[in-house]
């Protein structure tokens, strides 16, 4: 290989390195919501009211989270899962207050988008659960949202 | 705002590390609850429009008789402009269920004026054009939105600067409005699943412990929510049983008496 050849790659490589870096160093939570959102898209379609608020952190492979959430009997729930790590897997889970699972069979998991689907057979505290299942980063960001109607 | 409590990460991670591997395993059938937190921190709290939607499915609702368009008195205190600015909010969704246009405008510079009051007006100015154009095109489900847009604006404007408190207390001020009406509606023409609308004691404590970390705003109001929630906590959080019409017109008593305070100078 040419001396110009070598000094070009390794430029490139550089390069490559510090656009790796700076997507690793800013992406953020809000990137993860954005991903949440493009997952909650189709189903606005369908009459669902996507609320503003969001649950949202950073976690490792294999690790999970819960969060308990108040939902009302008559109406129809999706939550939706995302994260800007384009190769991690990601899933969501709804239990009832009992630890029994909740969700319709519906719920879906696809690379770095999850989403699950309840219709509450009961009013009261849900727990939702979210989980990093692979992903290449130390850290995945993750964000939830929901939407009823 | 960033949700999850710190206390859940151990457990959940006990509960659920050897039950569920990698690659989307299939989500176990049964958990233990018990191995949770009981703690319901960093909840999201429901907006109104969500159990107003819930009590719809349940049959026609008037929702006009609970159109509320006063401006109430002017605060100072920022603790009191918070709350009043949750409720003047579910208010707003009690004005879009009634498809009351007029009082959504009004509603709509009235959140605006609050939202100032606590300096995160800036953060609002938007949303509030964007309700009162709505309403004048009657656009309901985009004012819907936009309320929602506006308590979180507010909210995150409130929590950048470190005011988590006055954020919470614009939640507990919409919960109390959601709650009044809600029992009212019930109580008109009780249901036993018009009822079960009200089983929310997670919600309920979850209140009572960001009241608790408030000592700070030693208000008469603030004592008087925090009394209160006392009183509805076992007529709410009844398990599996049924909450009893006896039940409904006390909640609706209590959070009635609330809602005067809260609107009414001391």
């Amino acid at each position: 290989m040419n001396r110009f050849a070598k000094i070009l790659l390794r430029a490139s490589s550089l390069l490559a390195a510090v656009v790796v870096m700076e997507r690793t160093s800013f992406a953020s939570v809000d990137d993860a919501q954005s991903f949440a959102l493009q997952a909650a898209e189709p189903y606005v379609k369908q009459g669902f009211q996507v609320r503003e608020d969001y649950w949202g952190g950073d976690l490792a492979s294999g690790e999970k989270k819960a969060v308990r959430q108040q939902l009302f009997k008559g109406n129809e729930y999706w939550f939706w899962l995302g994260t800007e790590v384009d190769r991690a897997k990601v899933s969501v889970h709804i239990y009832d207050s009992d630890g029994k699972l909740a969700e319709e069979p519906d719920s879906w998991e696809k690379g770095h988008f999850a989403a699950a689907h309840v219709i509450p057979k009961t009013t009261g505290s849900y727990f939702i659960i979210v989980s990093v299942e692979e992903s290449p980063e130390e850290r995945t960001h993750w964000a939830l949202v929901y939407g009823f109607r | 705002m960033m949700l999850f409590s710190k206390h859940l990460k151990s457990f959940v991670a006990a509960v659920f590390g050897i039950a569920l591997c990698a690659h989307g395993a299939q989500a176990p059938q049964h958990i233990n609850i018990n191995q949770l937190s009981t703690t319901v921190e960093d909840v999201v709290v429901p907006l109104p429009n969500e159990i107003f939607g819930a009590l719809n499915k349940l049959g026609s609702v008037n929702w006009k008789e609970h159109v509320r368009s006063d401006k109430g008195p002017n605060f100072t205190e920022r603790p009191r402009i918070a709350l009043l600015l949750g409720t003047v909010i579910a208010d707003g969704f009690i004005a879009v269920q009634a498809e009351d246009a007029p009082t959504v405008k009004e509603i709509g510079q009235r959140v605006l004026a609050l939202a100032k009051g606590i300096g995160v007006g800036n953060s609002i100015t938007p949303h509030a054009k964007a309700i009162i154009e709505a309403a004048d095109k009657r656009n309901w489900e985009n004012v819907r939105q936009e309320l929602d847009r506006t308590q979180n604006s507010v909210q995150q404007a409130m929590n950048e600067v470190h005011d988590e408190k006055l954020s919470q207390l614009v939640s507990l001020g919409g919960w109390l409005r959601g709650t009044e009406v809600l029992t009212s509606v019930v109580k008109q023409h009780f249901s036993a699943d018009g009822a079960e609308l009200l089983h929310q004691p997670d919600l309920l404590a979850y209140f009572q412990t960001r009241l608790k970390a408030m000592p700070e705003f030693n208000l008469p109001i603030i004592h008087q929510i925090q009394d209160a929630l006392v009183e509805v906590k076992p007529l709410i959080d009844v398990g599996s049983a049924h909450i009893p019409a006896e039940s409904v017109k006390k909640v609706n008593e209590i959070t009635s008496r609330l809602g005067n305070g809260i609107v009414t100078r001391d």
